[in-house]
C-alpha cells in the first residue's frame, strides 16, 4: 500500500460526508450554536439535519443540549474534545493527502 | 480543502450578519460628536466638561450598546436564523487587540495634535485607520459574499470623507467648535475637524448598518407562529 493510499485511509469517514463536514466545519469555529443556525447555514431540512447530528453524537464528537430560550425548544450543539480532535487531524490527513 | 476553510470563517461573518457591529459602532460615533459638540459649545465649568460626566457619559452609552444589540439579536435574529456563542478565549484575546490598538490610535491622535502640526494630518490618518479596521472586518467575513460587497463602497466613502474634511479650510472646521471651549493644545479648528470626522464616521456606519439590517430581513424569514397558538388569535 503507497503513502498516498495509506493517508487516504486514515481520513475519518464520520466526518468526510459533506453533510456532516459542514456541520463539524461550523462547529469548530464556535462554542455552542442551536440547531436553526445550523439549518440555516448548511440548507439541509430538518429531517437530514437530524439524522448527521445523530451519527455525529453516537460517535461522541457532537454534544446535544435540549434547553429553552424563553419559552421556545432550543436544541444546543456542541463540539466536543474528541470532535475537535478529530475535525483537526482530519484537516491534516486531507492537506497530506491533496 | 478551500470550501472548509470558507465554512470555518462562516460564523465570524455571522456575528454582523444583521448589521448590528455597524449600528452600535455608528451609535458609540454619533454619542462622542454629540457629547463632544456640548463640551466644546459651553462654558468650560458647565457640567458637560467635567470629568465624572465623561465615565456616566460612556458608561450609558455602552451600556445602551449592549443591551441594544442583545435585544436585536434575542428578538429577531436569534428566531430566524439561529443563535451562535462564540469561543470565549478568541473574544478575550480579540477584546484586548482591539483595546491595544485603540489605546495606541488614541495617543497617537493626542500626541499628534499636541505637536502643533496641522490637523490635516491627525484627521486624515484616523479615518485611514478605521477606514482599514473596517475593511479587515469586510474581507473577514466574508467580502466575497455578494450581500457584503457593497461594503467596499463604505470603505471608499470613509476614505474620501476623511480626506475631505482634512482640506476644508480651518475657518469653516473652527466655526463647529465655535471657540468658546477648547481643550488646551488643541485648536478650535482641530477639535470642529474631529467634530465632523465623528458625524460623517457615524453617519456613514449608520446607513450601512441600517441597509445591512434592511438586507438581512429581506432576506430571512420571520419565524412561524407556535403550533399550539390559534390561527384566529389576534382577531378579536
Amino acid at each position: 500500500m503507497n503513502r498516498q493510499t495509506q493517508t487516504f485511509n486514515e481520513i475519518d469517514r464520520v466526518i468526510h460526508e459533506p453533510g456532516r463536514l459542514m456541520i463539524v466545519s461550523l462547529l469548530f469555529a464556535v462554542d455552542r450554536a442551536d440547531f436553526l443556525y445550523l439549518q440555516h447555514e448548511t440548507e439541509m431540512n430538518k429531517g437530514t439535519l437530524s439524522s448527521h447530528l445523530s451519527r455525529l453524537e453516537e460517535a461522541g464528537y457532537v454534544d446535544v443540549l435540549k434547553t429553552y430560550r424563553g419559552k421556545v425548544p432550543q436544541t444546543l450543539l456542541h463540539l466536543t474534545g474528541a470532535g475537535r480532535k478529530a475535525f483537526e487531524h482530519y484537516r491534516r490527513k486531507l492537506k497530506e493527502a491533496l | 480543502m478551500d470550501q472548509v476553510e470558507s465554512l470555518l470563517k462562516r460564523p465570524k461573518a455571522y456575528n454582523n450578519i444583521d448589521g448590528t457591529g455597524e449600528l452600535g459602532m455608528a451609535f458609540m460615533c454619533l454619542c462622542f460628536a454629540l457629547l463632544l459638540w456640548l463640551q466644546l459649545n459651553t462654558p468650560k465649568d458647565s457640567i458637560w466638561n467635567q470629568m465624572y460626566v465623561l465615565f456616566i457619559w460612556v458608561g450609558l452609552m455602552v451600556a445602551m450598546i449592549y443591551f441594544g444589540i442583545m435585544a436585536i439579536k434575542n428578538h429577531i435574529t436569534y428566531p430566524r436564523t439561529g443563535f451562535v456563542a462564540y469561543r470565549t478565549q478568541n473574544r478575550i484575546w480579540t477584546t484586548i487587540v482591539a483595546l491595544v490598538i485603540g489605546a495606541l490610535a488614541s495617543v497617537g491622535l493626542v500626541l499628534a495634535v499636541h505637536s502643533h502640526r496641522h490637523i490635516v494630518m491627525p484627521v486624515f490618518f484616523l479615518g485611514l485607520f478605521f477606514a482599514a479596521g473596517y475593511a479587515f472586518g469586510i474581507a473577514r467575513s466574508g467580502g466575497v459574499n455578494a450581500l457584503f460587497r457593497w461594503k467596499w463602497a463604505v470603505v471608499l466613502a470613509q476614505v474620501l470623507g476623511s480626506l475631505t474634511i482634512a482640506v476644508l479650510p480651518g475657518e469653516l472646521t473652527a466655526a463647529l467648535a465655535n471657540g468658546s471651549s477648547v481643550p488646551a493644545g488643541f485648536s478650535a479648528s482641530s477639535a470642529g475637524a474631529f467634530l465632523l470626522w465623528l458625524l460623517m464616521y457615524g453617519t456613514l456606519l449608520l446607513i450601512s448598518g441600517a441597509i445591512s439590517f434592511w438586507l438581512y430581513l429581506r432576506h430571512t424569514q420571520a419565524p412561524a407562529k407556535e403550533a399550539h397558538e390559534p390561527a384566529n388569535a389576534d382577531v378579536q
